[in-house]
């Protein structure tokens, strides 16, 4: 005699809203407070647990540990050589990656660069490669004395402006995407490889052939933004959640984190959960009032001469109202005619 | 009660004429009370503002103390001062209008493309942490071009570079505000009175194309030349018990106001010299502003003779402790009770046992119609527990029923009166604790009204509130509305939270000894005899008894098939292989956490699913029940014993440890010899330690397999460990093998001393025990310096732990606010309360996330 319940459907009046802040809040105690994991030891470094929610929540524009997902074309995914050969061109490699020591002499401003021969052919460079990327900047004089030896002559103004120019030259980049510290190339089970990156600057890997633009992944969602708009955005949002409590074993729903996403991108831009953003930009002076900052919204209020319609939740426990959540949304209507009857009778009586 | 319809509320400024309006009296002496403790005429705590003293009467309405609601009076300022909140807005306007000719500095063409980001830019304007903001490129715009967002601060910078009025073409001055109140122009000081006259001319017109609204605020408002003074019982004085008056802050503050603008106006009319009244001016300028916010940036804080920082009008406002969050956004109500909690097996998980004390206080109306009032009258009759404590008239008058009073009031009693009874079985109250971090922390329970103090729960009802029977306390509301109480009988029963919104799973379940005994009950080598069947099913409420076996023994799976709802069918896992039930018979298997517990308490799942809420109520009820008998019948200990480990283990264990040490150690020396690459965004020594950490680790996971594999059946500790009850691997491997590596902040300790973290090593000790790995177990005690790395350890998780409650607190905060007013509209669209479209569908499928494991995810 199983009864099977019939209906699923999500209820008109449900406090959605709340119930979503609470299912990520709650677990929030049982979140790890440490912020940095190394995810598999040798790959990429990511932010997880707590900080890495509130960084999410936020919209902070710029992630503690940007990291990339870099697939590549069905012709070369599974080639080992043609991924090396990609993962040269994205990891950045600037000088100081190949240096083994320098002399700087910044009264004569010459500087003398000492490559290390090792590091070279791990990245499989050459000391001329470094030399000719180098004599692109027109202000400096290049020498290259022998493989691993480049003498660089530069005079500034001050001796200052040498030593900038010259920690310029050691942290400028010989090959690779800007912003992309580390690059290694990781297998799926199937054979094929990815590249996965500490750093992210999509809209360069993207434009290097080979690399699958569809299938490219990047945890930072200011650029995601960028790059495929704020739709692709706000599913990175509720992703990047999602993939966070799952790493802490803890499940919540992914419709309470859609909507925290579309709570902050339904405008059409990334606003953040909080007196900056979501809260903060409520269209009820009250709301706001109570929730921070309770001085400068009602001087500004009344700058302004704002009204509040008392429409929301806040504002009407404030006032002491039935809140139009839930049973609250529901209202009972009357015909005038009925109306006018009930009182006639209740007369008679 | 609700409040009367209001359509909605608008914030305005006050202007000086309106002040004088509004007050009842002008207010002159800077005193309160005279020497016999009465009023003075014109001072601060006048009779027209209102009174607080019992006997008085309000001179104003000729009201008494409760019901006089106070009256507004006005201290007239001898000299204009600026309202320092205004003073961000002040200097907005002094910028953007001429100083000539009081016009605006922009065409109106221009301004209607500034307009928003003017509006905004004074919201914005005041933001803490403007880190955050990036700059935005200053790229050159120019004025009347369409403006974009983020260009903000380049379009009000341009707008303060304006050099000649478009209208007059007067050359523009500079002009500063230094914080709070003091306004330069050209370097030469501005009297509030020429901001006054300045802001006076500003035509409404340009005042709109500001965003401001001239029929609430007209700027000159800002500058003030009356203040208003609340009324008295905004600012009670208090009486101490030694007779003395205490005033409130507020008063301490407008006496001093009053002070100064008194020996301005003596010193103005003396004829003083300039620079004395200008800094009494000052002064006033300080106490007003003090007055308004006494945590003004750059005004030192007045305080009180104490040296306690006065509390003023922004101080009441803000914050936690604040009017808003305090008072508004939660109130202190009535019908309530709160005693420690303790846990009941026979109470379903509906009920909630409370203290005949407590019902006895706490009542529920009564509402009398033509239809009970027989009923009303034999309750109010009564003089013993099931009472009427109070009886309300059609007026609306409370009265307490007494001895004296009862008989008559038995006789008025009629139609539309409502009695106030005592709670009694059966009536339904709301139960909560604090923290209330989700919706299932509130839940509507059935009063049952049992001896002791204290209020029972089930213990399955436990786990949704986070609660256990270690001293917690618990709040209960007894909702009064029929309204409310038929909305908590029908949405908030426990018995209809079983799943949690969350994700979907069910949040009640069994836990411990309950697991405990349900797997020793449907051990496939339980059997009972008659008179014990007999006795666990009559505890269960089942009359009729299962098939015996050839001995005429109850084997404890049938025992259990019978409080199974009928005609299920559940195929699931256990820890010791498969679970099968067909047609309400428990056929195979054993039932552990799995399927009743923590672990996804599957089964409970599914009879919720398929039977309903009634069903799955009775059968955690039966469940406990039975299972308790059946724990008791058998019994477990946990004993030393149960940790004691054999030579071949202790041989493994240092195995172990020589292992983990030993790749420790490869690691420190593939470092010595520069071989190890760092990881990205570390140096090479923290990648090692990270290495190391991670290596050293590894050996309770190692530990755990060998305890797996050696300790058998018959351990209770490892027992536990297996069903989910109680425990788990990791406490047994600490118990008998060794603690394993300590970490502080998610590093092996390494603070302390010169170069180690205990005197009890040598400097520079690259062992690893010298860093935290404690290889003593509890069994054997640790030696002392684990001693002390133990507690490192666990001082470093408790501060953690106190921590990210505070976090996470914030996060819940925040993330409730920005989204609390989101609700489904009729169309399965989720809205905010402006209207404001979220999503179209709720999810995009418009299912009940508490429904999504039903669904058939899984």
């Amino acid at each position: 005699m199983a009864k099977e319940r019939k209906d699923f459907t999500i209820e008109p009046g449900e406090a959605v809203g709340t119930v979503a802040a609470q299912s990520i809040g709650e677990p929030g105690t049982q979140m790890v407070l440490r912020s940095f994991h190394a995810a598999g030891l040798t790959s990429v470094i990511t932010t997880k647990g707590l900080p890495r929610v509130m960084e999410i929540v936020d919209a902070r524009k710029k992630p503690k540990a940007p990291v990339m997902i870099v697939r590549l074309g069905k012709g070369i995914e599974k080639k080992y050589e043609k991924v090396r050969e990609l993962w040269r061109k994205i990891e950045e490699v600037r000088v100081k990656n190949v240096l083994e020591d320098f002399d700087e002499d910044l009264k004569a401003g010459t500087m003398v660069l000492r490559l290390s021969k090792e590091k070279l052919g791990f990245y499989e460079l050459t000391g001329r490669t470094i030399a000719s990327r180098l004599a692109k900047s027109k202000e400096l004089g290049i020498d290259q004395q022998d493989d691993v030896t480049i003498k660089i002559k530069y005079k500034g103004k001050t001796i200052d402006a040498t030593r900038k120019m010259f920690v310029n030259v050691i942290s400028s980049t010989v090959v690779g995407v800007k912003g992309i510290l580390k690059a290694s190339i990781q297998s799926e089970d199937d054979g094929s490889y990815y590249i996965a990156t500490s750093g992210s600057n999509m809209e360069e890997v993207m434009k290097i052939e080979g690399v699958d633009k569809d299938r490219i992944y990047c945890n930072d969602i200011f650029e995601v933004a960028k790059v495929y708009g704020i739709e692709a955005a706000r599913l990175a949002i509720a992703n990047e959640l999602e993939s966070v409590l799952e790493e802490e074993a803890l499940t919540v729903s992914f419709k309470h984190l859609s909507l925290v996403a579309d709570a902050m991108t339904h405008t059409g831009e990334i606003r953040s959960i909080g007196r900056h953003g979501v809260a903060g930009e409520k269209s009820s002076v009250f709301a706001r009032a109570a929730y921070e900052e309770t001085v400068k919204h009602f001087t500004n209020a009344s700058v302004f001469g704002e009204k509040d319609m008392l429409k929301g939740v806040s504002e009407n426990i404030l006032i002491g109202k039935q809140i139009k959540l839930g049973t609250g949304v529901v209202k009972l209507a009357v015909r005038k005619e009925d109306l006018k009857k009930i009182k006639a009778k209740e007369e008679s009586k | 009660m609700q409040a009367e319809a209001i359509d909605y509320i608008q914030f305005t400024t006050i202007s000086p004429e309106l002040i004088r309006k509004m007050s009842v009296a002008k207010l002159i002496v800077p005193d309160t009370y005279n020497e016999d403790g009465y009023p003075i005429d014109g001072g601060l705590v006048d009779q027209r503002l209102g009174v607080i003293d019992p006997g008085l009467k309000c001179k104003t309405c000729g009201a008494r103390a409760k019901t006089c609601p106070g009256h507004f009076g006005h201290i007239e300022l001898v000299r204009p001062v600026i309202h320092s909140e205004f003073a961000k807005t002040i200097y907005l306007l002094l910028q953007s209008t001429c100083h000539q000719c009081h016009g605006l500095l922009l065409t109106e063409g221009q301004v209607k493309d500034l307009l928003p980001v003017i509006k905004s830019y004074v919201e914005k304007e005041d933001e803490e942490g403007a880190a955050q903001a990036p700059q935005p490129q200053a790229t050159d715009i120019t004025i009347g071009a369409t403006t974009e967002e983020g260009d903000r601060e380049t379009v009000i910078k341009k707008l303060k570079s304006i050099k000649k009025c478009p209208h007059c073409q007067a050359v523009q001055r500079k002009i500063k505000l230094e914080r709070p109140t003091s306004f330069y122009m050209d370097g030469n000081r501005m009297k509030p009175d020429e901001i006054r006259d300045w802001l006076t001319k500003i035509s409404d017109n340009d005042l709109r194309l500001l965003g401001i609204d001239p029929t609430a605020t007209r700027p000159e408002s800002f500058i003030l030349t009356a203040l208003l003074v609340p009324p008295v019982n905004v600012r009670p004085s208090i009486t101490l018990e030694s007779g003395e008056r205490s005033e409130d802050d507020l008063t301490h503050k407008l006496v001093d106001i009053m002070r100064i603008n008194q020996r301005l106006e003596q010193d103005i009319d003396a004829g003083a010299p300039q620079i004395i009244i200008d800094d009494l001016w000052e002064l006033l300028q300080y106490h007003v502003t003090s007055y308004f916010n006494n945590e003004t940036p750059g005004v030192p804080v007045a305080r009180h003779r104490s040296t306690r920082p006065l509390k003023t009008l922004a101080q009441r406002l803000k914050g936690k402790e604040g009017r808003l969050r305090y008072n508004l956004s939660g109130k202190r109500v009535n019908f309530s009770a709160r005693t420690v909690i303790s846990s009941d097996a026979s109470l379903t998980i509906n009920q909630v046992g409370i203290a005949k004390k407590i019902a006895e206080n706490l009542t529920v109306p009564f509402y009398v119609t033509l239809w009970n009032v027989d009923a009303a009258k034999e309750m109010l009759a009564r003089t013993e527990y099931p009472q009427v404590i109070n009886i309300i008239s059609k007026e609306g008058l409370r009265k307490r029923v007494t001895e004296v009073n009862r008989d008559e009031l038995i006789k008025t009693v009629a139609p539309g009166y409502v009695l106030e009874r005592q709670l009694i079985n059966g009536d339904i109250a709301l139960f909560n604790r604090q923290p209330t971090l989700h919706r299932v922390s509130i839940m509507a329970h059935i009063i049952k009204v049992l001896p002791g103090r204290t209020m029972r729960l089930h213990v399955s009802a436990a786990f949704p509130y986070n609660a256990d029977y270690d001293g917690d306390e618990m709040n209960l509301h007894v909702p009064q509305s029929l309204e409310a109480q038929a909305e908590a009988r029908y949405l908030m029963q426990p018995r209809d939270q079983i799943l949690s919104p969350r994700d979907g799973k069910p949040v009640m379940f069994t836990e411990e000894d309950e697991i405990l005994g349900a797997y020793f009950l449907t051990q496939d080598d339980a059997f009972y005899n008659k008179e014990e069947a007999c006795m666990m099913l009559a505890a269960v409420n089942v009359n009729e008894l299962p098939k015996p076996n050839k001995q005429g023994l109850y084997s404890g799976k049938s025992l259990f098939s019978m409080i199974l709802p009928e005609g299920i069918d559940y195929e699931g896992k256990s820890h010791s292989g498969k679970v099968i039930i067909k047609d309400g018979e428990l056929v195979e298997g054993e039932i552990d956490g799995t399927a009743i517990g923590i672990e996804g308490a599957h089964l409970i799942l599914k009879i919720f699913n398929e039977y309903g809420s009634e069903e799955t109520e009775k059968f955690i009820l039966n469940v406990t029940k039975l299972s308790l008998l059946a724990v008791e019948k058998q019994g477990l200990t946990v004993s030393i014993r149960d940790y004691h480990t054999s030579e071949t283990v202790n041989k493994e264990r240092e195995r172990i440890i020589e292992l983990v040490e030993q790749k420790a150690k490869g690691l420190a020396q593939k470092y010595k010899e520069g071989k190890l690459e760092g990881l990205p965004g570390f140096t090479k020594k923290e990648t090692l330690e990270m290495l190391v950490m991670a290596q050293l680790e590894e050996a309770r996971t190692l530990a755990v397999d060998v305890l797996r594999k050696h300790f058998g059946v018959g351990n209770s500790a490892f027992l536990m460990a297996r069903l989910k009850t109680r425990g788990n691997v990791v406490n047994a491997v600490q118990i008998s093998l060794f603690l394993g590596q300590q970490s502080v902040r998610a590093q092996r300790p390494s603070r302390g001393y010169y170069r180690r973290v205990l005197p009890y090593f040598k400097r520079n000790d690259k062992n690893p025990e010298a860093k935290g790995f404690v290889r003593s177990c509890f069994l054997d005690g640790l030696e002392l310096t684990d001693f002390y790395m133990h507690a490192m350890g666990s001082r470093d998780s408790s501060m953690n732990k106190s921590l990210i409650t505070a976090v996470s607190g914030y996060l819940q905060r925040r993330l409730i606010n920005a989204m609390q007013d989101f609700y489904i509209d009729r169309n399965l669209s989720v809205k905010d309360a402006s209207g404001a479209l979220i999503q179209t569908i709720y999810g995009g499928n418009g299912i009940d996330p508490m429904y999504e494991l039903v669904e058939g995810k899984e």
